[in-house]
């Protein structure tokens, strides 16, 4: 019963405390009841209006609080038609909805949404807080539903992925009662059978014998009838259209010894109930496994897509709305506050902060972000509260693209198995007809019915090529979840195959070799009276301290150079409080005491600094090997730039006309391709690089890393003639690119491997793709690749090899039904428990 | 003999049956449905206060 104190302090709807200015208040019956805003007072005239006050005095609220901004939602028709089924009576309208605390809220929506004009069902789960609405769509939409809901202060949200985790999950609770269940029969089962043997041996009163046998038969019921129901389905279906299946051979199996028992036990003779049971219970807990092995799999997808959050504030006309994710389009203003991840794809429009991509890029580092940044679903926001116009709806954002394609991978469906598929379509009906011989030769040798029946039976029930059909998927499977949680993403399980036969690597040259993106690998300070190191640190900290405000490519390699080298940025802080960037030219940081400039050969000699003709060694102390490579040649810019070296960006800074020194930045190799190199060659795979730059350019980033075949000087189709070239004299060619002029080389080889940082078109046309942005990964992909197959191919030879062995026994009568159930049902653990050493 | 013999089996029925009975009642509550997360979750069971926690990894 309501408090009277507390009904005056609270808000009678949500309990909230009431704001300074009392609220709002209605009157009904006689008494003053008070809310905290419209939305509550809103809801309760609906619930009272409707006559279901009891609402208010049933419920059992641990807490207090709304959804306040819920009240305000809109929903619109043209997004929910795509969650409605139509059926023959009214469509079906299914939603989950946030915000239920007891079961009298359960039964107001049910109340509320049966009400509504049109409605013929509406039943609402407290468990799954899943409501299910048959409708009339002449009368009713989507959205006036979901509307009536969010009136009172829940919030309905359509059913998504959670949709299918959920099927899932019945799915494997249904699996494991019925395998608990047979298993618990088959037990008790046990004990008669025991019984019954005991008694063909030493003896055994009629009564007895009677009793135990109608025993067994009233356990073995359920077994067959409850626990075997898949099977029975499955067979049923698979006669029905013709297509012979596993089920079939097993049912068959399993219903023939059941009724042969059944017909014993009113007859008289031995029975062989544990037979049928036997069977399904092997079956099913080798179901049980494979299920496990699919939804560890699975977890990989989930993982994936929990790092987008649900909801996200959409800014509509200055108010702050929260809106499931799913309903945010392109266009569309959102709000991400520091610590929230982002949800969709979107630009900057307004803030600045720093944004954590580690999930998403691999990039370990914060990365600053400002307007006209570009932020990727799933990145998390650490610094500031960022304005963000979305790009890309949730669907087709970074995290739902990659989501989707784990799962294509996991649909896929490998050669080998589709090998394995329609051996077992051709394999069935010999089987019947073995199992037919075998019962016709026994019968004709004259062993009495029931032994020619229960050798005819253990033909049936061993040539079942349960493991062989286990054999490749389950590998497929753990590899590429597996695969997908260290960053690598294979679509499919051919692709997981051709990986693993691989003999030729190509690479494309910029992005994939190199980082695609500048930096420093030299400076090159003026001389002066300090020592040339002393003189690079300056140089460094005067461009860094102009530049650290700034997301220019060039200037965050140069911050990062800085801050790699321990470099003080803020000893030249004061010069950052009047910045002036001249749009691709360079910046001007002016201070009290001096001004810094920072930019082109031309900026600078426009604002009049006079750059001497030759510029002194460089000095690069921080990351020697770095610039010993990249300037093997030993040759400078602005003073004497070999033919051959590429053009080196320069960064000029000059601090009050004074010159100080340019800092040189490239492309450089990524840092894991020489190892990457190294390790691929040392398993013996050609390497070749394919680069649409000049020969010098493209011979130099070949000598870094170390590959010896360079293609330069050529275009995406010349790519392509090059792989297809290769191909047809045989080699398995591997494709590494990240640019669309790559796509075509890509689509063209037996693999195309993307990186994530790539363009949309490469992950796209690509079979494989490095999720984290890093090349070196590229080794551990081909070695799983290379694991995979050998598994499946001992996958593949356990279960011929057992089928092989155990048919020839079964039909000459030397393997009882029971035991060709136990050793398929291992040969089925067996191949399951190898595929999954591929998760280790 | 045979009267013992019955009052077994029946009495091992009824175990078994009381055994069957909590292993479903397991099931639908769901006890089965995870069976990787407690170990985690025990790690970090305040993961949910997202508000403060975001810097802390």
């Amino acid at each position: 019963m309501e408090d009277d104190d507390r009904a005056l302090a609270c808000c009678h709807h949500c309990r909230d405390p009431l704001p300074a200015d009392g609220g709002f208040q209605s009157e009904r019956d006689g008494t003053q009841y008070r809310f905290c805003c419209r939305g509550c007072l809103g809801a309760w005239s609906i619930i009272t209006g409707a006559g279901l006050g009891d609402y208010y005095r049933k419920r059992s609220w641990q807490d207090s609080g709304g959804m306040a901004e819920v009240f305000a939602a809109r929903y619109d028709d043209k997004m929910l038609a795509r969650h409605v089924r139509q059926g023959t009576e009214g469509d079906e309208l299914a939603f989950l909805v946030e915000g239920i605390r007891c079961a009298t809220c359960v039964w107001l929506i049910e109340k509320i949404v049966a009400e509504l004009a049109g409605v013929y069902q509406a039943r609402a789960n407290y468990g799954s807080h899943r409501v299910l609405v048959r409708y009339d769509p002449e009368r009713l939409t989507p959205a006036r539903i979901f509307a009536a809901v969010a009136r009172l202060g829940y919030r309905p949200r359509v059913l998504t992925r959670d949709n299918l985790h959920r099927a899932a999950e019945a799915e494997s609770r249904d699996l494991l009662l019925r395998f608990g269940t047979a298993f618990f029969l088959a037990m008790q089962l046990m004990g008669y059978s025991l019984a019954l043997y005991a008694g063909y041996f030493q003896g055994i009163s009629e009564f007895a014998r009677d009793f135990m046998q109608v025993m067994a038969a009233l356990v073995t019921t359920p077994v067959v009838f409850y626990s075997g129901w898949p099977f029975l389905l499955g067979a049923w279906r698979g006669w029905r259209s013709r297509v012979p299946n596993m089920d079939l051979l097993v049912s068959l199996g399993v219903l023939a010894a059941y009724f042969y028992s059944l017909y014993a036990t009113v007859a008289g003779g031995e029975v062989y109930f544990e037979t049928a049971a036997m069977i399904v219970t092997l079956i099913l807990l080798g179901r049980l496994f494979e299920n496990s092995a699919r939804r560890r799999a699975a977890a990989g997808v989930d993982r994936l897509l929990h790092l987008t959050p649900d909801t996200a504030l959409r800014l509509e006309e200055g108010r702050e709305v929260r809106v499931d994710s799913s309903d945010l389009r392109p266009g569309d203003r959102i709000l991400v506050r520091p610590g929230e991840r982002f949800p969709v794809d979107g630009n900057i429009v307004a803030g600045e902060s720093e944004v954590d991509e580690a999930l998403v890029s691999g990039e370990s580092r914060p990365l600053k972000r400002g307007p006209g940044d570009p932020v990727v679903s799933g990145s998390l926001n650490l610094a500031g509260a960022l304005n963000v116009m979305v790009a890309k709806s949730a669907a087709e954002s970074f995290v739902a693209r990659m989501a989707g394609l784990v799962e294509e991978a996991q649909a896929r469906k490998a050669p080998v198995q589709r090998l394995a598929d329609r051996l077992a379509a051709a394999f069935v009906p010999l089987v019947l007809a073995l199992s037919l011989a075998t019962l016709l030769f026994w019968l004709w040798r004259g062993i009495g019915l029931g032994p020619a029946l229960l050798t005819a039976i253990a033909v049936l029930v061993v040539a079942c090529p349960c493991a062989l059909g286990l054999a490749t998927p389950t590998a497929v499977l753990v590899a590429t979840g597996r695969a997908a949680g260290r960053g690598i993403l294979y679509r499919g399980g051919d692709v997981l195959e051709a990986s693993a036969k691989i003999t030729h690597v190509a690479f494309d040259k910029t992005g994939t070799l190199t980082t695609g993106r500048p930096q420093v690998v030299a400076l090159s300070p003026a001389p002066g009276r300090e020592g040339s190191a002393a003189l690079a640190e300056r140089l460094l900290a005067l461009a860094a301290a102009v530049e650290s405000g700034s997301t220019h490519p060039l200037a965050e390699a140069i911050v990062t150079a800085a801050r790699e080298r321990g470099v003080a940025l803020n000893g030249a802080g004061a010069e950052q409080s009047a910045i002036k960037a001249v749009a691709g030219r360079g910046m001007v940081g002016q201070s009290l005491e001096r001004r810094i400039i920072v930019g082109s050969r031309e900026f600078l000699t426009c604002q009049g600094v006079i750059i001497p003709s030759v510029a002194v060694a460089g000095v690069w102390a921080g990351d020697k090997e770095k610039t010993t490579t990249a300037r093997a040649s030993g040759a400078w810019p602005g003073s004497a730039q070999g033919p051959d070296l590429p053009p080196l960006t320069e960064v000029h800074v000059a601090v009050d006309l004074n010159y100080v020194g340019v800092i040189l930045l490239d492309d450089t190799l990524r840092p894991d391709a020489a190892a990457l190199v190294r390790e691929l060659e040392r398993r013996g795979l050609q390497l070749l690089m394919l680069s649409g730059d000049n020969a010098g350019v493209a011979q130099r980033v070949a000598a870094e890393a170390g590959i010896g075949r360079v293609f330069s000087a050529i275009d995406p189709a010349g790519k392509k003639e090059i792989i297809e070239q290769l191909r047809s004299q045989g080699a398995q060619v591997l494709m590494v690119g990240d640019g669309i002029n790559d796509a075509p080389a890509l689509a063209a080889a037996q693999v195309g491997c993307a990186l994530a940082g790539g363009t949309d078109i490469a992950v796209g046309s690509a079979g494989l793709v490095l999720t984290r942005d890093r090349l070196g990964d590229l080794a551990p992909a081909l070695a799983l690749a290379r694991r995979s197959l050998k598994i499946i191919r001992e996958n593949l030879f356990w279960a011929f090899s057992y089928n092989l062995v155990t048919l020839p026994l079964a039909a000459a009568g030397y393997l009882a039904p029971v035991y060709a159930a136990a050793a398929m049902a291992a040969s089925s653990i067996l191949v399951v428990a190898n595929s999954l050493r591929l998760s280790r | 003999m045979l009267e013992s013999t019955i009052a077994l089996i029946i009495l091992s029925l009824g175990l078994g049956l009381a055994a069957w009975l909590a292993f479903v009642w397991a099931v639908k509550k769901g006890e089965f449905d995870d069976p990787e997360g407690p170990k985690y979750r025990m790690m970090n069971d305040d993961d949910d206060d997202r508000e403060n926690g975001s810097r802390r990894d």
